[in-house]
């Protein structure tokens, strides 16, 4: 083979690497997003059944504990939703506190989720409701 | 009083910058060297500038001086000593003039170690782009940033810093460390734009930033290391690295200065990657300076929240000029940075180097895309979307693996070309040694495939090392005739950059097969007692014995006392806690470690006991994950080893001689044993 074309296969060999590279990455990057909606936002997509995240606070006096985890309700001052819990909620899950629920559009118009976050208040303020958006894990 | 000399030590060192950045380029432009001389002396001026400032600050925060609004907000009078020290760190404005006392000792460094070549232009341009970032950062603290702003009315107590940074000790650490290791990149940034625009590109400039690019690149690796450590300890979900933005932005970096670690050593041997090695050093400053714009402007919480520090415009604006000027240069200068040498054989020690960097530029491209993505979509799209941890672990694995698999054959790939007789020879036995481990893995019940790589390919890597050291000793022994004890030393400083490269090897692989152990091996388990009950998770028994509340002057902290047991023995009582903040929703759990050379017992509370009803205790055994830590102290030990002297010759004991022999015979060195 002369270096010519061995230079060829080496260039048409590093596109193709490289392309299929760019295809695994865009394919897994897109199954792995989250979109983050607050309640009325999330309330407005039910029909979208993705995964995504929902952020509001625990309406008070909504929380019943079940075999499996809680029921409670979700609220941003302008939609409210019942969310399904699977699984412990977290250290400070209590009424009104900010939380963003992972988990997906289920049955009967509830939101299932598998994890709750507790926001975190990066200066340790009274936590508005409205955007929730940095997470303890 | 404390304000005032700190603003104006900050205007001093901004003048100083701005005076320094005049006369040096003055002094390039009329070729008068007095001038370059004159300028270096500016440089000293911004390191006393920058500790007058933080020296200032540490007035005010270890005097309670409340009529800082810094030191109100991050400061308490019940805050303990180091806390109060640390609380330079502790916000925006203060680590911002940590920056600067960081970029002042490494101008100063820099100004030291080329003293008597000032007049030399390569590092006078050197100093004039220290200088400029310098002044950028003294602007930033003198506009929107700044540390000495003043309260009209002192509060008699501060607010305290962050609860989360005052319950551990390594965050008065880790910080400095990885601020060492950010900014330290600066010198080779500087040196690059200096043999960009001097037109001198050959090894030089490489040769001159070696030492300060390996520091900082030590720096920033134990300084991550470090942070990790501070995660697991305080933050108690159990894990240590959860591809955060703020994990990220240091971890980018990283990734891009290890490749120039590597490249250099391709640049400096055969003269290619000449391009390359400048990009990654630009790409490196950049990451740096996306590293601060990504954790310090509160970009990250979200777009729209990034107009509340006011940094941010500012240091996008001065990203994006850097860039510009960076690929403006090497494109002005494309024409004159043609490689001399060329790559002859496709198994060769400069492939394998090119390989192991296509492979860092990939991994840091997949986390960049990762990190900024959320950004990007919210500017552009308006939705507010995460990426979650799947991506960075799915596109992470296999990268890592491969760069795994690289980093155990390319020591032992000579130069140019090689044959299959130097392969086997050098490959056969690490190839063994890891086919081995492989094998018992799979019969210890292993059957995840990415820990069977991981592992094989550690011990391959391990093997490869040891069979190099013990080249390098035999040799030595045969031709030096020295003692046992003092052959290990000797060879390791005949070439330090070698075996302390292969070191930072030993505590790569250390931190491989914690990662790979730590995903397959870790079990978890939230198990819910009433006093007395226990349950058990993968042989360990736990059983919940009660708990203590603890009233504090901030705080109130739940201590669950759980006793674990396992196999017949005890374990002792461990203490996992929860502390609870009165005005705010947020309690911090604090986990309770048992750590062990192959496994954690890492407990928390999940759930706070509400009086005598059960309690939700989150059990974990977190397989191998103090080998991070260690792989930390190794990666240092090597670096350590790397910075230090070369031993050029053997001081040979006084022989009597009439006449001394007319040339010194060399210590010959096993041929692979020559510079990396």
């Amino acid at each position: 083979m002369t270096r010519r074309s061995r230079r060829t296969y080496v260039a048409v060999a590093m596109c193709v690497a490289a392309l299929g590279a760019i295809i695994a990455l865009v394919v897994v990057l897109s199954q792995n997003i989250q979109y983050f909606r607050t309640v009325s936002e999330a309330v407005a997509h039910r029909q979208d059944t993705s995964q995504f995240r929902m952020a509001g606070a625990v309406v008070n006096g909504s929380i019943v504990s079940t075999r499996t985890g809680v029921d409670f309700r979700v609220t941003d001052g302008k939609a409210t939703a019942a969310v399904v819990q699977h699984g412990d909620p977290p250290q400070l899950f209590k009424d009104g506190a900010p939380v963003v629920c992972e988990g997906h559009w289920g049955a009967g118009g509830k939101f299932v989720s598998d994890r709750i976050l507790i926001k975190h208040g990066a200066d340790y303020q009274p936590p508005a409701v409205k955007q929730p958006t940095a997470t303890t894990r | 009083m404390k304000a005032t000399l700190g603003i104006f030590a900050l205007a001093v060192g901004a003048s100083c910058a701005g005076v320094g950045i005049f006369v040096l380029v003055m002094g390039l432009v009329t070729h008068d060297e007095r001038q370059l001389v004159v300028g270096r002396r500016f440089l000293f001026g911004v390191l006393a500038a920058a500790a007058v400032a933080a020296g200032a600050m540490e007035w005010a925060l270890v005097t309670h001086d409340y009529s800082l609004k810094y030191v109100a907000e991050n400061n308490a009078r019940a805050t303990p000593l180091l806390f109060t020290v640390s609380g330079l760190w502790a916000a925006l404005e203060g680590s911002i003039l940590l920056w600067a006392l960081v970029l002042g000792g490494y101008l100063a460094f820099m100004a030291h170690r080329f003293r008597a070549r000032a007049a030399d232009p390569l590092v006078a341009w050197a100093n004039v782009v220290g200088l400029t970032v310098a002044l950028f950062f003294f602007a930033l603290m003198l506009g929107p940033a700044n540390p000495f702003r003043r309260l009209s009315t002192a509060p008699p107590d501060g607010r305290g810093p962050n609860a989360l940074l005052q319950n551990h000790p390594l965050m008065a650490f880790h910080p400095p460390l990885l601020y060492m290791g950010l900014v330290g990149f600066t010198v080779p940034f500087a040196f690059a734009i200096g043999a960009l625009v001097t037109g001198r590109f050959g090894e030089g400039w490489l040769e001159d930033t070696r030492r300060s690019t390996l520091f900082a690149w030590g720096c920033l690796s134990v300084g991550i290391i470090l942070g990790a450590w501070w995660s697991y300890e305080v933050l108690g979900w159990g894990g240590f690295w959860a591809w955060d933005p703020v994990e990220n932005a240091a971890l980018l970096p990283w990734l891009t200065a290890t490749a120039f670690l590597h490249s250099v050593i391709v640049q400096e041997r055969r003269g290619m990657l000449r391009v390359w090695n400048l990009s990654l050093v630009l790409s490196t400053f950049c990451l740096t300076i996306l590293a601060t714009f990504l954790t310090r402007s509160g970009v990250l919480n979200s777009v729209h929240s990034f107009t509340t520090s006011g940094i941010g415009p500012w240091l996008l604006v001065f990203l994006a000029i850097v860039a510009a000027i960076g690929v403006g240069l090497i494109a002005w200068r494309g024409d004159r940075l043609r490689a001399p040498g060329r790559i002859d054989a496709p198994i060769s020690r400069e492939s394998a180097f090119l390989v192991n960097n296509l492979l860092f530029a990939g991994l840091a491209f997949v986390v960049l895309l990762g990190t900024v993505y959320p950004l990007l979509a919210e500017a552009f799209q308006g939705h507010q979307l995460s990426v979650g941890e799947p991506y960075f672990n799915r596109m992470a694995t296999p990268l890592g693996i491969a760069l795994l698999f690289f980093m155990a054959v390319a020591p032992a790939l000579p130069w140019r070309a090689t044959s299959a007789a130097v392969l086997r020879r050098r490959l056969l036995v690490p190839a063994y040694a890891g086919g081995a481990t492989m094998l018992i893995a799979v019969a210890l019940g292993t059957r995840s495939v990415t820990a069977l790589l991981a592992f094989g390919l550690a011990a391959f890597a391990v093997a490869g090392v040891v069979r190099q050291f013990g080249a390098g000793v035999l040799a030595r022994r045969r031709a030096e005739r020295e003692q046992w004890t003092r052959v290990l030393p000797r060879t390791v400083a005949s070439n330090p950059r070698l075996y302390g490269g292969l070191v930072v090897h030993l505590g790569v692989v250390c931190i491989a097969l914690a990662l790979a152990s730590f995903g397959t091996f870790t079990a978890k388990r939230d198990v819910t007692l009433a006093r007395g009950q226990s349950a058990t998770v993968s042989g360990y028994r736990v059983t919940y014995l009660g708990s203590t509340n603890h009233k504090g002057s901030q705080d109130t902290t739940i201590k669950a006392r759980v006793d674990v047991h396992h196999g017949g023995s005890d374990l002792g009582v461990y203490a996992p806690a929860i502390k609870i903040f009165p005005n705010t929703a947020e309690g911090i759990g604090t986990p309770s470690v048992r750590t062990g050379w192959l496994r954690d017992v890492y407990l928390t509370v999940v759930s706070s006991p509400n009086q005598r009803g059960p309690v939700t205790i989150g059990v974990r055994i977190n397989a191998m994950v103090l080998w991070l830590w260690v792989g930390g102290g190794v990666i240092a030990l090597g670096t350590a080893i790397a910075l230090g002297p070369r031993l050029r010759r053997t001081i040979r004991r006084p022989v009597e001689r009439v006449l001394p022999p007319p040339v010194e015979p060399q210590p010959s060195e096993e041929p692979e044993a020559v510079p990396v």
